[in-house]
């Protein structure tokens, strides 16, 4: 039983606790000095990251809003003087926007990050080569999600989880509760979170809203295929008749034929993402939710006759852009669309916020966005029926959802994790997902406006380039609409998910290439995927496959 | 005393095998050693981060045998060589006669020349990717503007062909060094008796040159032969392998299926199997080396 006393001192050790003015562990001993339990305290500080606690801004923490007390306190004593963490990132918009945080958390805290570029090309071997020789070289990796499987092959997985790092305030302030579930399960697994916030990658439909909403083109449209022009496509149907409209004729009046999509279908280049998330609504429906195996067998699904289909239907677009797009990297898509010469493009959210800067871009202010087209009709692979919809819409989060996880092996994860965790606070991840170059798409709620979100629009036209307010208000909304859709396409994060998607990204690119028919393709992939399946252990991977659905 | 060490060192004693002894460790160690672990990985399931799983026979064997793509690669790679090397062979010989001629601006030719030879070949092959590409591309564009409009990324005979040129651009030089050393090396006495009874300089290219040059210059395309069939860095680097597998080197399948994919047993048989292949092809080509010679 403690005194009236005793509750008036406490109360006094909570206020100090509160403002700041001592730290978790002083608070603790303090409070067991008076009779409390350090386990009871321990809990009692868990809310210490909760919103209340925490200020806006402090003098000693210039790139980091909001801050919590402990942070500001751990600051002062530059903590990492004299600790360099070694991070291998991917070479791409990604890993710069990683470096651009570099210098800010070095003068921060005192510590210096080496940062060791990587091509996606290699990006998967350099990782495990370090991880699985035991070499340890770097801290952490930025990986991409269907890594994650192969981080969990050994008993020990080669990552770690971040409760201890995320429950102790003297780092920077970020909070996983804020992610969109969808988004939030691909930091995670079993439960855990792994990864430090970063990217969070979908696909949805991009298309040309000034084009879409001329008259004169509305009017050639109906006259030519008999209904109104939708806008945006509904149906893969509609988006169809959509890219060929726009194709083979001067749409944008700058004296060039234009094109009705942008796609880009380079082996190795990430380009069968577009096929994963267009052939979705084939497969994939309120009924069925496995995409890539039968979760009971390990039998790949991907020869189903809804997948079949699904290729021979994307094959079809091919004749909607440039005849090289086959060979295109993800840059070169985009270019197409960013220079006004396709009316749309099936891609990630690098797409609107590239098209913010006027020096790339010349179709800021006219960027629409919608969620990917639907079917009225999708195979269940696992009962064997196609079965009719009113309108299959499925949601995606296809793509790397780029970010970084922490060595087993490093023996300084404290501070990585500082480094890490300061690009997720607030005004670091505002800033990554509203500046086109940094790569990262907005995956957690306080970037989206009401009613989903917390954020607002002056926070986007703030950025540099600022954002058209039209732009970020479509953008965001189709982009949520995609990554909280209630039939979502399932991400594959097995272990051997970069094989398994290698074997379909080179089959998909030899239909492109009119080498092979679609039935052939998926087959041949199907039968790679039975050898890759059975060299990992069936009954391993069907665990594991059944896991991540967890 | 020393009439003695050097019967010792000339007829037996510990000294010389003491002597070889640094080659015979590097040979073991570099050579047969991880011969030895690729033969064991390739009877080998393999998996990272768990190591070989299980022995599994030949089956990795068989199932590069029986796989379409590994064939593919190597027809890929053969086509690759057939032409790349015999182009570069005519290239580099024609450069080097003439800069041996003394040609005017030679010597800019000479040092021109060898620069591609020192840039990284998978730098080459991105800068393939600008050269190529229908966007811009410094070779596509002005070929399209003349009527010529080739697929130069899209397809396989577009990608082999954009990569076996840039294989040319760079390794021409290679076979110029060597043969212009060669020719160097004949003696002015015999081109000036050869030029008097020539009736012009193609024929004392053809009969005195390429005749005494020829040690040199077999040597020059064993290297480049033996170098292509490990080609790699320029085709990928511009294609990736694609579309589908269609330039897909089997250097480059190798390492996808060993490096990228952690595959070492089947990575392993298909190095074997390549191994022998390669070997066959070069014994040949030492036996008709040979018979040239003699």
């Amino acid at each position: 039983m403690t005194s009236r006393y005793d509750d008036e001192k406490f109360g006094g050790v909570v206020r100090e606790y509160m403002r700041g003015q001592i730290s978790r562990r002083q608070f603790i001993v303090r409070g067991a000095q008076l009779g409390l339990s350090a386990a009871v305290l321990a809990k009692l500080t868990r809310p210490s990251r909760a919103a209340a606690n925490l200020l806006d801004s402090a003098p000693e923490a210039p790139y980091e809003s909001p801050i919590t007390p402990e942070r500001v306190a751990f600051l002062k004593t530059k903590p990492y003087k004299g600790t360099t963490i070694n991070v291998m990132v991917l070479k791409a918009t990604v890993g710069d926007g990683l470096k651009y945080h570099v210098p800010h958390w070095e003068e921060q805290t005192g510590g210096k990050v080496n940062v060791a570029e990587v091509p996606i090309e290699t990006l998967h071997t350099q990782i495990f080569s370090d991880l699985s020789s035991g070499l340890g070289k770097y801290d952490a990796y930025m990986t991409g999600c269907w890594f994650y499987g192969d981080f969990f092959v050994p008993k020990d997985p080669y990552i770690v989880p971040l409760e201890t790092f995320l429950a102790d305030p003297k780092h920077s302030y970020w909070d996983p509760d804020q992610w969109i579930p969808s988004m939030r399960k691909l930091y995670s697994w079993n439960g855990k979170v792994y990864g430090v916030l970063f990217d969070g990658d979908a696909q949805a439909l991009y298309y040309r809203k000034d084009a879409f909403s001329k008259k004169e083109n509305q009017d050639k449209f109906k006259a030519k295929y008999n209904y109104d022009l939708p806008a945006p496509p509904k149906t893969t149907k509609e988006y169809h008749d959509i890219a060929d409209f726009f194709t083979g004729w001067d749409w944008n009046g700058d004296g060039q034929n234009d094109w009705g999509i942008s796609l880009h279908a380079k082996v190795n280049e990430q380009g069968f993402f577009h096929f994963l998330t267009l052939s979705a609504p084939f497969v994939v429906s309120a009924d069925n939710k496995y995409y890539f195996f039968n979760p009971d067998t390990m039998k790949p699904l991907i020869n189903s006759e809804g997948h079949v289909r699904a290729l021979e239907d994307y094959v079809k677009f091919l004749a909607n852009g440039p005849k090289e797009e086959i060979a295109w990297t993800l840059g070169q898509g985009w270019n197409l669309f960013l220079d006004g010469h396709s009316a749309t493009e099936p891609t990630w959210g690098d797409l609107p916020t590239l098209a913010q800067d006027p020096k790339t871009s010349r179709v800021q202010g006219k960027m629409g966005a919608a969620p990917l087209p639907g079917t009225t009709e999708a195979f269940n692979p696992i009962t064997g029926q196609w079965k009719k919809y009113e309108l299959n819409q499925v949601g995606n989060t296809n793509g790397g959802t780029w970010h970084c996880v922490i060595s087993r092996l490093s023996k300084k994860q404290e501070a990585t994790y500082d480094f890490l965790a300061f690009m997720a606070n607030k005004k670091n991840a505002l800033f990554n997902c509203t500046t086109g170059w940094t790569g990262v798409q907005p995956g957690m709620k306080f970037e989206y406006f009401p009613p989903v979100g917390s954020g607002n629009v002056a926070e986007w036209k703030a950025a540099n380039p600022p954002w058209n307010e039209d732009d970020a208000i479509e953008y965001l909304k189709a982009y949520y609409a995609v990554l909280a859709a209630p039939v979502q396409q399932e991400y594959l994060r097995i272990p051997g998910a970069a094989e398994y998607w290698h074997e379909l990204d080179i089959n998909v690119s030899a239909v492109l290439g009119a080498q092979v028919q679609p039935k052939a393709a998926l087959d041949a992939t199907a039968a790679a995927w039975e050898k890759i399946t059975d060299r990992y252990g069936r009954d391993k991977q069907k665990a594991l496959y059944q896991a991540s659905f967890a | 005393m020393a009439a003695l060490r050097v019967e010792r060192l000339e007829h037996g004693g510990f000294f010389k095998y003491a002597l070889l002894l640094p080659a015979v460790i590097w040979v073991f160690a570099f050579t047969f050693l991880p011969l030895i672990s690729v033969i064991r990985f390739s009877f080998s399931s393999y998996v990272m981060g768990e190591g070989i799983t299980g022995f599994v026979g030949f089956d990795n064997y068989v199932d590069v045998l029986t796989s379409g793509q590994f064939w593919q690669s190597i027809f890929v790679t053969v086509v690759y060589v057939i032409f790349a090397v015999p182009i570069e062979l005519v290239l580099g010989f024609l450069a080097a006669w003439l800069v041996n001629l003394g040609a005017p601006g030679s010597r800019t030719f000479r040092t021109i020349i060898g620069s591609p030879l020192f840039t990284l070949e998978v730098a080459i092959g991105y800068l393939g990717v600008t050269f190529f590409t229908d966007q811009g591309g410094l070779i596509a564009v002005p070929l399209a503007a003349l009527g010529i409009h080739v697929p130069w990324m899209s397809t396989a005979f577009g990608g082999i062909a954009g990569a076996i040129l840039l294989d040319i651009w760079r390794w021409t030089s290679f076979i110029f060094i060597i043969v212009l050393a060669g020719l160097s090396g004949i003696s002015s006495e015999l081109y000036d008796a050869a030029v008097l009874d020539a009736k012009n300089h193609w024929q004392v290219m053809w009969h005195l040159a390429v005749p005494l040059a020829w040690p040199v210059t077999t040597i020059a395309v064993l290297l480049r032969t033996v170098e292509c069939l490990k080609t790699f860095a320029i085709p990928f680097a511009l294609t990736s392998g694609g579309p589908g597998t269609s330039t897909q080197t089997f250097s480059a399948m190798d390492y996808l299926t060993t490096i990228q994919f952690f595959d070492f047993g089947k990575g392993s048989a298909m190095g074997i199997v390549y191994l022998i292949l390669v070997s066959v092809v070069i014994a040949t080509f030492f036996q008709q080396m040979r018979r040239r010679l003699t």
